[in-house]
């Protein structure tokens, strides 16, 4: 009997088990292997030439390879950081907006916010660099209208990498406000009215309920989110090549270039290895810090 | 032995039939461009002449923007299932054929294309004297300027030397006005480089020279700090120069809507140009690069591109693609001698490199005002440095000289780190 539940158990796990490691695993555990050796991607396998760590080496040296390494790295960390920092807050501010059940057309704003999720990258690319454009752009002309100076957006590296988020804001926003609305449709109102009858002010109410009940959502918004940043790849791509002076020049936009166009397939690897164990720590230090939030509210 | 005799009867009729297949069988040749959709057109409308006297060669093209060219080489382009034949820039070709992606000429056409092509163009498309690419287009660099601007500002004529070009800088720049002088390029490697490089080599530099990185030169000190004038005296407004290499972006805006006063473009440009400008393009002229304080004549630098042949194409398909490239880039394809590149070359304003198409078209070329600062030029440029590791170097200066337009490296800072930086890429690569 218990053989027979081990063999059915086998054969139902089989399928999945094998599209996982066909598709997930060994392309990371090759990747992983091929981090430890020289390999031209334009090669065959058996052609990679053991270097032990040099390639990692290499990415955190001082010469054009780690600076641009390095760079992209930190390129890829500011944008994420600021992309979380600010799609996080604003979505549940969007969220309470539209949740809110005396004020109406919520519905139709909900849709209207999720519909930038659905427009295509290209499609927001081609927009936004012509909205961009710091002589003829429209943005700058609405600027003007009301005294600000024209500002330099795409064109200088002090603003590049900072008009990428604000893109990434705008696209991914409505996403995250459909999540901070289911989350909030999840607390019972009986708790919002016993805090109402104890006297909590909307700002009490809003940090000691909404906020603490929202922890599952936002942990979920956050991983999300750092994922989708990290991964960051065609605005880049689309609009800005990684210039001016690589200042919008992420891990992924550069590991194409280092991987594929240069057919450096061994140093790609150990970057692509290096940003997904930094994913890894960043991720593992989210859980760790809402449990602690947890077990200090517990 | 009657046996033997039946199994050898046998195999000769296999063999007759197979070899019979052989010649029969179909080749699907594929093309793979970076051109524009009109000018793809004329491709195909050249391919589909050649395929109706060759029925059994079927040829199609597949266009991608320049900046996903060589990516699409590196992943679909180099396998079997890639595209047959590709347009490539010259800087690429070593990496492509130390990587084993290009095939080299049949015999033929190689010696063919030894007689066809001037030796420097062809030289360009060749490593240790194996021809991998028929040339075709060839890129030479020119002064381009809005002679109503130069008019409204009082001078008379194009800058020739560089203290010329800076008087002019100064005098176009009108920050009232949000006009630029002179328009730098950024955020594209082949459009921040060959500018550059076209001052270097008209003040008498030279990026690299056997192999070796020489930015360490007087020369070179003389060009960075040149940049550093545009910069520091606002004569270059770094936010006007950002590009792709569609010639999209505030770079081309900025030239198009006579808000810069100069750039330094390759003569391809001219169709982006016409299309961008309309009737104003009748302000725009061309002139040679100025030339520098330690230069003695004016000079700049020349690309060219080729079309090669996938290694990893089956025998039949590489038949069949080498055939059609043949054809197109022969003396029979065009007219008046002239091949069918030539013709599509030239309707693009991109000078053609083949020495009969150049005489078959030079009076044309002659009387295009546009053209007549470039092909002036023709002689004394030099190639492009086509070496191991070229896109990294390329792309390694491309940061460099974008920083000193941003302010993030003084010239010297930059010369430094830019003489460091290609000597660690360049020995590496050719290892």
């Amino acid at each position: 009997m218990q053989f027979s539940q081990h063999r059915s158990a086998f054969f139902m796990l089989a399928p999945a088990t094998l599209l996982l490691g066909v598709f997930i695993i060994v392309p990371m555990l090759l990747t992983i292997w091929l981090s430890f050796h020289e390999w031209s991607t334009q090669t065959g396998f058996e052609t990679a030439t053991f270097v032990g760590l040099q390639n990692f080496f290499d990415i955190f040296a001082g010469n054009s390879v780690g600076r641009d390494f390095k760079a992209a790295l930190l390129n890829t960390g500011i944008y994420t950081l600021a992309s979380v920092v600010v799609i996080l807050p604003l979505s549940v501010l969007l969220g309470l907006l539209v949740h809110q059940k005396l004020a109406p057309g919520g519905i139709f704003l909900r849709t209207v916010l999720f519909a930038t999720y659905m427009v295509p990258m290209i499609a927001v690319a081609l927009v936004f660099s012509k909205l961009y454009s710091p002589s003829e752009g429209p943005i700058n002309q609405m600027l003007g209208w009301i005294g600000i100076p024209p500002q330099t957006w795409l064109s200088a590296p002090q603003t590049a990498l900072g008009s990428i988020v604000l893109l990434n804001v705008w696209q991914q926003i409505g996403y995250f406000t459909v999540l901070a609305v289911a989350g909030l449709t999840q607390i019972p109102d009986s708790l919002y009215e016993a805090a109402k009858i104890d006297g909590a002010s909307p700002l009490q109410r809003f940090w000691s309920i909404t906020l603490p009940m929202l922890a599952n959502t936002l942990l979920f918004s956050s991983v999300i989110a750092i994922i989708n940043a990290v991964q960051v790849f065609e605005p880049v791509a689309l609009i800005t090549q990684g210039g001016p002076v690589n200042s919008t020049n992420v891990l992924t936009y550069h590991i194409r270039r280092v991987g594929i166009e240069r057919a450096q397939g061994g140093l790609g690897s150990a970057m692509a290895v290096t940003l997904m164990l930094s994913l890894i720590v960043a991720i593992t230090a989210l859980f760790a810090f809402f449990r602690s939030r947890e077990g200090k509210s517990a | 032995m009657h046996m033997f005799r039946a199994f050898a009867r046998a195999s000769g009729t296999v063999a007759v039939l197979l070899s019979g297949t052989a010649l029969v069988q179909a080749a699907d040749v594929s093309f793979l461009t970076h051109w524009a959709p009109d000018t793809v057109a004329k491709l195909e409308a050249a391919a589909a002449t050649y395929t109706a006297s060759h029925p059994d060669t079927k040829i199609t093209v597949r266009a991608v923007p320049f900046g996903d060219l060589l990516t699409t080489l590196r992943t679909s382009g180099g396998g079997a299932d890639g595209a047959t034949i590709a347009g490539i820039y010259d800087a690429w070709l070593p990496d492509l054929a130390k990587d084993g992606l290009v095939a080299a000429l049949p015999e033929a056409a190689a010696a063919d294309a030894a007689t066809a092509w001037p030796a420097g163009v062809l030289g360009a498309a060749s490593i240790g004297g194996t021809v991998y690419g028929f040339p075709n287009e060839i890129n030479v660099y020119a002064l381009n300027y809005n002679k109503r601007l130069f008019a409204e500002a009082g001078i008379a004529d194009a800058p020739k030397t560089w203290d010329e070009f800076l008087a002019a800088a100064e005098k176009l720049t009108d920050k009232s006005k949000g006009q630029q002088g002179f328009g730098l390029i950024n955020s594209w490697a082949a459009g921040v480089l060959h500018p550059f490089s076209s001052l270097l080599v008209s003040n008498g530099g030279d990026l690299v020279v056997d192999g070796k990185p020489v930015l360490d030169s007087k020369q070179a000190t003389e060009t960075f700090e040149l940049y550093e004038k545009l910069i520091k005296n606002g004569y270059s407004d770094p936010a006007m120069a950002t590009a792709d290499a569609n010639t999209t972006g505030p770079f081309l805006d900025s030239f198009v809507s006579g808000k810069t006063g100069m750039i330094i473009m390759a003569n391809w440009w001219e169709s982006a140009l016409k299309a961008g400008m309309g009737d104003a393009f009748a302000d725009i002229a061309t002139a040679p690069i100025p030339v520098g304080p330690s230069g003695t004549e004016a000079r700049s630098i020349s690309y060219s591109w080729m079309t090669v042949v996938n290694a990893k194409a089956s025998a039949d398909e590489q038949a069949a693609a080498f055939d059609f490239l043949s054809w197109l880039n022969g003396p029979e394809s065009g007219p008046n001698g002239a091949s069918a590149m030539a013709e599509i070359l030239v309707s693009m304003g991109i000078l053609p490199s083949r020495t009969s198409d150049v005489a078959a078209y030079a009076d044309q070329l002659a009387s295009d005002p546009f053209l007549t600062g470039y092909t002036s030029t023709l002689a004394n440029a030099k190639g492009f440095p086509v070496v191991l590791g070229g896109q990294e170097f390329s792309e390694s200066l491309q940061k460099t000289l974008e920083a000193v337009q941003f302010g993030q490296l003084s010239a010297a800072d930059a010369q430094a780190t830019a003489q460091a930086d290609a000597v660690e890429i360049l020995e590496r690569n050719a290892k």
